[in-house]
């Protein structure tokens, strides 16, 4: 279980996050929204050690690691990507999965295997030897994704991973997504702003805005909730417009 | 009590030549994220600009020779023009590849002008003696002190007044600072980014004149390699200061100053010959602790 | 580290070192049937440095660091080996050592050993502290060490005669010693980036934030470069040291600092390839402008280059590769052979 408990995050005078609760298991997909500017990438650097946070437990099973390094944290099994992607561009594909692979503890030959066995998952197969800074956009974001799979994490945390993507594209992310818990034991948490992903995959929603939890249920409550509605289309609103 | 006294104008006098040195490389971090080694070659230059350029191993005076306000004018002037030459001829066409890069450049334009500089003058140091009634000593307050110092550090406190106002007034001052504190603010310079570059060039090329003279009126020696220690010291000064601060490479230049005459006063006579080596061991230990440096600007933080 | 199973990969993996070794081998068999002994010192020299980019390759080609102070490793380990091989007499003659140095002379092979080894443990000492740095901090404390060591060395009379020369060196390095060494630092360079550690390291060059994202400990990996290429780097003091004879301080000191870095950054700094063919091609440069200096006729006249033309020749190539061709003259690919089945290889 990972677990943030009243996280608050200050920059100066500036309240990123305030005083936010969630708890991830390892079984589900949860869906953290909220508009631009609410905080979301600012919580996942919390939960991922790119942040320590001013107040507040970061838990997992249990044990606090708010203020361990990154890559400490990424060690013990907490994944994610970036709104950037920030691939290794000068490597090729199977050595960004196998440099995440080593990352988690194996040999090289090992996080090669794995590597492969990742892509082939992903359809992302035959673009082993390719650099991945010569990949379109969109194939760039799915080995990041590949890449966070690759340190057999235990949460994965994805940040805006269907942006760019076409209607298509998004069915299938949301059907790479919906199979992550079964097949690798791992619990998603999903920020997303394209709420057809969103709804899809995710079982639980999150909502924050200016830093604050606004809402917490699954898809249905939220779409319905009057303070999601107003925090993303303003005081004036009709219900069943959710999002943009 | 007088001899502490003395001890500590000694080391605020050399504070004050390392801070001017590190803030003139600190100003072109800034702006363009260039450590530029050639800055002690610019040093260089300036002295060698005091004599006639020939071969032979007795120097005549040429610049050195005029009256001062002049010979300050003519060692700004050539130093001046050297640091827009290299900006314009070797950092410009590399300005946008990555900091790497830019260090080996400057390395290389070093190596360049300090290799045309034994090709003109041969490589024996010279003796250029300027102004040497400020070697006498005056009395102040109980404290015999060389002119000199006293005057290193009253220009020093000139310039960095001067220098900070032109910083917080001017259009130019306010750009070169926001960039050095956040390089995507350097990067967002734009149309103005040759002239604020240039102008940050000329400024430091001016600071380098200014240590050219202070320092040469103190040593009265001219070798090629002189700039070395001086732009060591001071890049190391940068670093421990916090890299994109200004007030922090001026901060480290007096450490480094004060720490340099700190071990010399100290250390056993024997192991006096080794101050450099306590003084490099110190700036390693500080940065073992402080990392970032002692002052911490958004440069040496980022952000996923 | 990765070994495939069959020879036959096995030779295709490992195919960049076995290039260039054999080439290597070709060029000293070459000088050695001529006989022509000036030219066994000019590829001897060509040898040695490029020991001394390898060296530097190894952590500045697969960080990104541009560390500017390994050449205080070749002094460490030039010394180093002068501490251990000279013979007592001509120690208790120049120098004051302790006396399991003053009172015993030891074999070459074990002491160029342990004189690499010296550097890479000053390397993992001073390292620790300067590897935490961001990039061009690290870069300019490296520095910091250089010029602490250099001081201290000139400074150290008893152990190292200050800043005069020492002589009476063992003469052993010939070409074909320095090629054993080279092939021996080349196969290790190799397997250092085919490694989980020069991958892990390689991609904290490309992205540091991503790096950590994936349990990469970006300081940990730099050190563990920083330390193996100090024992190359301290090699190639030793083989400098036993190729002429005698050392000084003031050899291991700006001058040879930059031209290192730019054999690298000429030849490509993100491959092995890239180390060799800079050294290689800097060489070649620097013969000919050595010979030109001294005099050459063009049409009936004699001219001579003035002196120093050989260091600013080498700035103004490193400065025109800089601005036109960052990537150097390979720009990062390594030389390699395919056999049997088509397959792209991977660095």
């Amino acid at each position: 279980m990972l677990e943030a408990v009243e996280i608050e995050v200050r920059f100066g005078g500036l309240t990123a996050i305030d005083r936010v609760s969630l708890a991830l298991g390892q079984d589900e997909i949860l869906g953290l929204i909220g508009p631009n500017g609410a905080g979301k990438s600012t919580l996942v650097n919390a939960l991922t050690g790119f942040q320590k946070p001013t107040r507040g437990v970061v838990r997992l099973d249990g044990v606090a690691i708010g203020r361990w390094p990154a890559d400490r944290i990424a060690r013990l099994g907490i994944a994610r990507t970036f709104q950037g992607v920030r691939l290794f561009q000068g490597l090729t594909v199977i050595e960004n999965l196998a440099a995440a692979a080593i990352g988690g503890g194996l040999k090289r030959p090992g996080a090669e295997a794995r590597g492969r066995d990742i892509l082939a998952w992903m359809g992302l197969d035959g673009r082993d030897h390719q650099l991945a800074g010569a990949l379109p956009y969109g194939d760039q974001r799915r080995v990041a994704i590949g890449r966070a799979l690759a340190l057999a994490p235990r949460f994965l945390l994805l940040d805006e991973p269907a942006a760019g993507m076409s209607d298509a594209e998004c069915d299938a992310l949301v059907g790479l997504i919906r199979r992550v818990p079964e097949e690798f034991a791992c619990g998603v948490l999903l920020i997303e702003h394209n709420m057809r992903v969103v709804m899809a995959a995710c079982r639980r929603i999150h909502v924050i805005d200016s830093g604050r939890t606004i809402a917490a249920g699954t898809p249905a409550e939220i779409q319905a909730d009057r303070d999601v509605i107003r925090a993303y289309l303003g005081t004036k609103s009709e219900p069943g417009h959710a999002g943009r | 009590m007088s001899g502490f006294l003395q001890h500590v104008v000694d080391a605020v006098a050399l504070g004050s030549l390392y801070a001017l040195t590190a803030l003139g490389i600190g100003l072109i971090f800034g702006v363009m994220r260039l450590i530029n080694f050639a800055h002690g070659d610019f040093i260089m230059v300036g002295a060698f600009s005091l004599v006639v350029p020939s071969s032979a191993a007795t120097s005549t005076l040429l610049i050195g020779a005029w009256p001062a306000p002049l010979l300050v004018a003519g060692v700004c002037a050539v130093v001046i023009a050297l640091a827009l030459a290299t900006e314009r001829l070797a950092f410009r066409p590399v300005r946008r590849a990555d900091p790497a890069v830019l260090l080996i450049t400057s390395f290389a334009v070093s190596f360049f002008l300090q290799h045309a500089v034994i090709a003109i003058h041969g490589g024996r140091p010279k003796s250029a003696n300027i102004w040497p009634n400020l070697m006498e000593p005056i009395v102040i307050a109980g404290v015999r002190m060389p002119q000199l110092q006293l005057i290193t550090i009253v220009v020093t406190l000139g310039l960095l007044a001067a220098l900070a106002l032109f910083l917080k007034r001017t259009d130019i001052g306010v750009a070169m600072r926001a960039a050095s504190e956040d390089f995507q603010t350097a990067r967002l310079l734009g149309i103005r980014a040759n002239y604020v570059i240039a102008t940050a060039f000329a400024i430091s090329g001016l600071l380098a004149a200014v240590v050219s003279l202070l320092y040469v009126a103190q040593t009265s020696v001219l070798s090629f390699q002189m700039g070395v220690p001086l732009v060591l010291f001071a890049f190391v000064a940068t670093v421990v200061g916090g890299m994109g601060s200004l007030a922090g490479a001026v901060l480290g230049g007096f450490v480094v100053g004060v720490g340099s005459v700190f071990f010399q006063v100290v250390l056993p006579a024997a192991w006096r010959s080794n101050r450099d080596v306590w003084v490099y061991a110190l700036v390693l230990l500080i940065l073992l602790f402080r990392p970032a440096g002692l002052i911490k600007t958004k440069a040496s933080e980022e952000k996923a | 580290m990765a070994g495939p199973r069959t020879p036959l990969k096995w030779l295709e993996t490992y195919s960049t070192p076995i290039a260039l070794t054999l080439i290597l081998v070709g060029v000293v068999g070459l000088t050695w049937a001529s006989g022509a002994a000036v030219f066994a010192q000019t590829v001897t020299d060509t040898l040695i440095r490029i020991m001394l980019v390898v060296g530097l390759y190894i952590f500045i080609g697969n960080s990104g660091v541009l560390a500017f102070g390994h050449i205080a490793f070749t002094l460490i380990g030039a010394y180093g080996t002068a501490w251990l091989t000279l013979s007592v007499f001509k120690k208790s003659f120049a120098l004051k050592l302790p006396l399991i140095l003053a009172e015993h002379q030891y074999a070459v092979f074990p002491s160029a050993i342990a004189a690499a080894l010296l550097a890479s443990l000053v390397a993992l000492v001073v390292g620790v502290p300067i590897m935490r740095l961001s990039g061009i901090a690290a870069a300019i404390a490296s520095l910091a060490v250089l010029g602490m060591f250099h001081t201290f060395y000139n400074n150290w009379s008893g152990w190292t005669m200050g800043a005069a020369t020492l002589p009476g060196l063992p003469l052993y390095v010939d070409m074909w010693v320095a090629l054993g060494w080279v092939a021996f630092a080349l196969f290790v360079a190799f397997a250092y980036q085919r490694s989980r550690f020069g991958l892990a390291l390689r991609a904290t060059r490309e992205d540091e934030f991503g790096a950590r994202a994936a349990g990469i400990n970006i300081a940990r990996q730099r050190l563990i470069a920083f330390v193996l290429s100090a024992f190359f780097m301290g090699l190639a003091g030793v083989l400098h040291a036993h190729f002429l004879g005698s050392i000084a301080v003031k050899s291991f000191w700006l001058g040879l600092t930059f031209t290192s870095l730019a054999m690298l950054i000429i030849g490509g700094q993100r491959s092995l390839t890239g180390a060799v063919t800079g050294a290689v091609v800097i060489s070649g440069i620097t013969e000919v402008l050595r010979q030109m200096e001294g005099g050459f006729t063009l049409g009936g006249v004699t001219l001579a280059l003035p002196l120093g033309s050989q260091e600013l020749g080498i700035a103004l190539v490193m400065l025109l590769v800089l601005i036109f061709r960052p990537a150097g003259l390979t720009g990062g690919r390594e030389l390699a052979f395919r056999l049997g089945r088509r397959r792209r290889a991977d660095a």
